[in-house]
């Protein structure tokens, strides 16, 4: 059949899976470096090229959550979650910041935290905002993200509510599986998001010094600049997005969010989500580990009858739906030790 | 010490690394001539439905075998000397060893009406995955023979390919030899649901063609064409190659053990699916994995006396998920589950619960096997049943 061989020359790195990647890495330079797409979003009546990508970027989101409920409806876990990572995306993503841009208030997007959205914890912009919003920004990023991923796991963030991990899990779905599982992916990787992480921290550390200082150093400026560039524009947007179709969905996720990075830690250091293995039932067939779209070789452990915590896992729970022999399972719980059953 | 493994299977290299972790001096050389590395067997499937590549097939990365200094050479294994203690290879070269462990597995097998026609194929081997895939484009339908779990794996990667498929099982319900009558008919159910033209009680009577097969004739008298047969009525340790070396083991159906994985050879050992441990085969991925950690023990000189735990097992039938535990056949409390394709059944004697038969939702075999083993009473186990739900979050299923 054409159509199926179609789909799997797509969806498995063939000339197709090429050119859709290609065409996307086109259409986000295009959006961040070029005005090429301000006349398309004036045509269909948007002020913007940034109004008509967060048009598409929804529409993209409802189609794909929409294949994904139909794929895994017989799955309660992932019915829920698609359905509250469409209602993010359609209320808090795109609804309300629109309405307030409407209203002629700046646009918040209110599902979206630092150090993901940079630009919320910088003083020079956050302290001249409303103080509802200071204080949600504040207690949000500090307190209720980082508390929230302690007690159910970052996935509450990662793959609930972000949008990233949104488009990820719903239109980016078919591609999950190309996701890098080599040790040396898992070694790049914890290199790359340390670094972003530690890069991040410093550039939010030198804006509040240069804030409290009133002086703020060119160097300053330039870091700044560089990082929006590098980190905002580069890598979240054409290689984390772009690639998916070479790399996998999650490869801005895995390799270089820096709130993934400190959601990963705090699910760690929290000891209460982890995914659970069922023992002695593994048949070492791969398919977690296949389609980890975290790159997390989840078989590895399955097969030594390991529960874990991994600190990259945004708990799609895709491993444990595809698994033929019901051995895996997402859960929150304090104790690791007391329920995998002892040996 | 050289150990020498015949068989990359999982027992093989499971014993190898439960050696390894042991004792970092030992030579251990693997040899198998279906494939250079281990790969596993029960995704078979998912590489013939194109879901994964062969490679994703392995479970250890290739460098471990480096790390662990496990040698691999592909290559079969064609005498065994326990005289001389040596092994000789197809490819001419002769292996000495001071303990060899044979575990070559299960191989499918075959029909008494089977033909040597192309077309034929088991779905057992690497070279069986390859040869499906070379047919399967030429194959406007298919028969495939043998109802248990290899034959519905089969079925379900050609139905994936869109070839039409003809069913044959023997029996007349679908998988008695586990599933009670009411289970068969909703396994059965479930399997024409997906388009495949499932047959009870039907067998294949004769097979035609010349040199390729043509069809086949049922044992209703229909005859079927067909381009392509999957022979799937079981498997059988891979012991036929040791009747013909210089030094066979003690054979039955498999090769005769003791409780320490002993043969009737000299520092011969065995394990896995060939090997028959004090009259039983355990023909199941985790027990070969178990024996493959307690023969290495035994191997490595300590007292090992092998018992199978209780019996679990788990399958799926296309979507149906299901875990048994402890005993199957015999009367029992058989409930399904309102508004699903699902059902529980639990065999009960002498007012105790022995066994579990869950279907089309997922359990907890460990908290099954363990109420069988504490023998508790069927009336109590019926209201704590919920304490062995395994589901996903927000998806436990109303009992």
């Amino acid at each position: 059949m054409i159509r199926d061989r179609l789909y799997h020359d797509l969806t498995n790195r063939g000339i197709t899976g090429w050119i859709v990647a290609a065409l996307l890495v086109w259409f986000y330079i295009a959006l961040y470096f070029t005005e090429n797409l301000t006349p398309w979003a004036q045509k269909v009546g948007l002020s913007s090229k940034w109004d008509l990508y967060g048009v598409l970027y929804t529409v993209v989101i409802l189609v794909g959550g929409i294949a994904m409920i139909r794929k895994y409806g017989h799955n309660r876990y992932q019915v829920v979650r698609t359905a509250v990572v469409m209602f993010v995306q359609v209320v808090f993503a795109f609804s309300i910041p629109m309405m307030l841009k409407a209203l002629h208030q700046p646009e918040y997007y209110l599902s979206y935290f630092w150090p993901l959205k940079f630009d919320y914890m910088n003083p020079e912009y956050l302290f001249r905002q409303p103080w509802p919003f200071v204080v949600y920004t504040l207690a949000a990023s500090l307190v209720i993200v980082p508390l929230l991923a302690a007690l159910f796991g970052k996935r509450w963030y990662c793959s609930w509510v972000c949008g990233c991990g949104g488009l990820a899990n719903t239109m980016g779905e078919p591609w999950r599986h190309l996701s890098d599982k080599s040790s040396a992916a898992w070694k790049f990787e914890k290199v790359s998001i340390y670094s972003v992480l530690c890069i991040s921290l410093a550039l939010t550390g030198l804006l509040f010094y240069s804030w409290f200082t009133k002086s703020k150093a060119p160097e300053v400026v330039q870091f700044q600049t560089w990082y929006g560039l590098i980190v905002g524009s580069i890598l979240s947007g054409a290689v984390g997005t772009g690639l998916y179709p070479l790399g996998g969905t999650r490869v801005w996720c895995r390799f270089f969010c820096p709130m993934a990075a400190l959601l990963g830690i705090t699910q760690r250091a929290g000891k209460r989500f982890h995914i659970r293995v069922k023992e002695d039932m593994c048949i070492s067939c791969g398919l977690c580990s296949k389609y980890c779209e975290m790159g997390i070789d989840v078989r590895a452990y399955a097969q030594r009858n390991e529960s874990f915590t991994r600190a990259s896992c945004v708990g799609c729970g895709i491993c444990s739906e595809v698994c033929p022999r019901g051995v895996l399972r997402l859960e929150n719980q304090s104790g690791l030790v007391q329920i995998s059953g002892g040996r | 010490m050289h150990l020498v493994i015949v068989g990359n299977g999982v027992a093989g290299i499971t014993a190898a690394m439960a050696v390894r972790a042991k004792d970092p001096q030992a030579e251990i050389t693997i040899i198998s001539g279906e494939s250079e590395y281990f790969f596993s067997r029960t995704a078979l499937m998912y590489a013939y439905m194109d879901i994964m590549q062969r490679r994703d097939l392995e479970p250890y990365e290739r460098k471990v075998f480096r790390e662990q200094r496990l040698t691999l050479r592909k290559d079969w294994v064609v005498d065994l000397d326990a005289g001389a203690r040596q092994l000789r290879t197809q490819g001419g070269a002769t292996l000495s060893y001071d303990k060899l462990l044979l575990a070559t597995g299960s191989r499918g097998r075959r029909a008494p009406w089977e033909r040597d026609l192309e077309g034929v194929v088991r779905f057992v081997s690497l070279q069986d995955l390859d040869a499906c895939e070379r047919l399967t484009p030429g194959t406007r339908r298919a028969v495939v023979a043998g109802g248990g779990l290899i034959g519905v794996e089969l079925v379900e990667c050609l139905v994936h390919h869109r070839v039409p498929v003809t069913f044959l099982v023997r029996e007349p319900s679908y998988w008695p030899a586990a599933l009670s009558p009411e289970e068969g008919e909703m396994v059965a159910a479930h399997i024409r649901a997906q388009g495949v033209d499932l047959r009870l009680g039907t067998e294949v009577a004769s097979m035609e063609g010349e040199g390729k097969v043509a069809g086949i004739t049922t044992t209703a008298g229909e005859a079927i064409a067909c381009q392509m047969v999957g022979v799937t009525i079981g498997v059988e340790p891979n012991v036929e190659w040791l009747r013909s070396v210089k030094t066979p083991p003690d054979l039955n159906r498999g090769v005769l053990t003791d409780q320490a994985f002993r043969t009737s050879l000299p520092d011969v050992f065995a394990a896995g699916d060939v090997a028959e441990v004090t009259g039983r085969i355990e023909p199941l991925w985790y027990a070969a994995k178990r024996q493959g950690e307690a023969a290495a023990l035994s191997m490595m000189g300590e007292r090992v006396e092998y018992a199978p735990p209780a019996y679990y097992n788990s399958a799926k039938f296309f979507h149906l998920e299901w875990t048994c535990a402890g005993e199957t056949k015999g009367p029992g409390r058989f409930r399904k589950l309102p508004g699903r394709e699902a059902s529980v059944r639990v065999i009960e004697r002498d007012g105790m619960a022995v066994g579990f038969s869950m279907l089309g939702t997922r359990w907890n075999h460990r908290v099954l096997v363990k109420w069988v083993e504490q023998r508790l009473r069927v009336d109590d186990v019926m209201k704590r049943l919920s304490e062995a739900q395994y589901d996903v979050e927000f998806g436990r299923v109303a009992l």
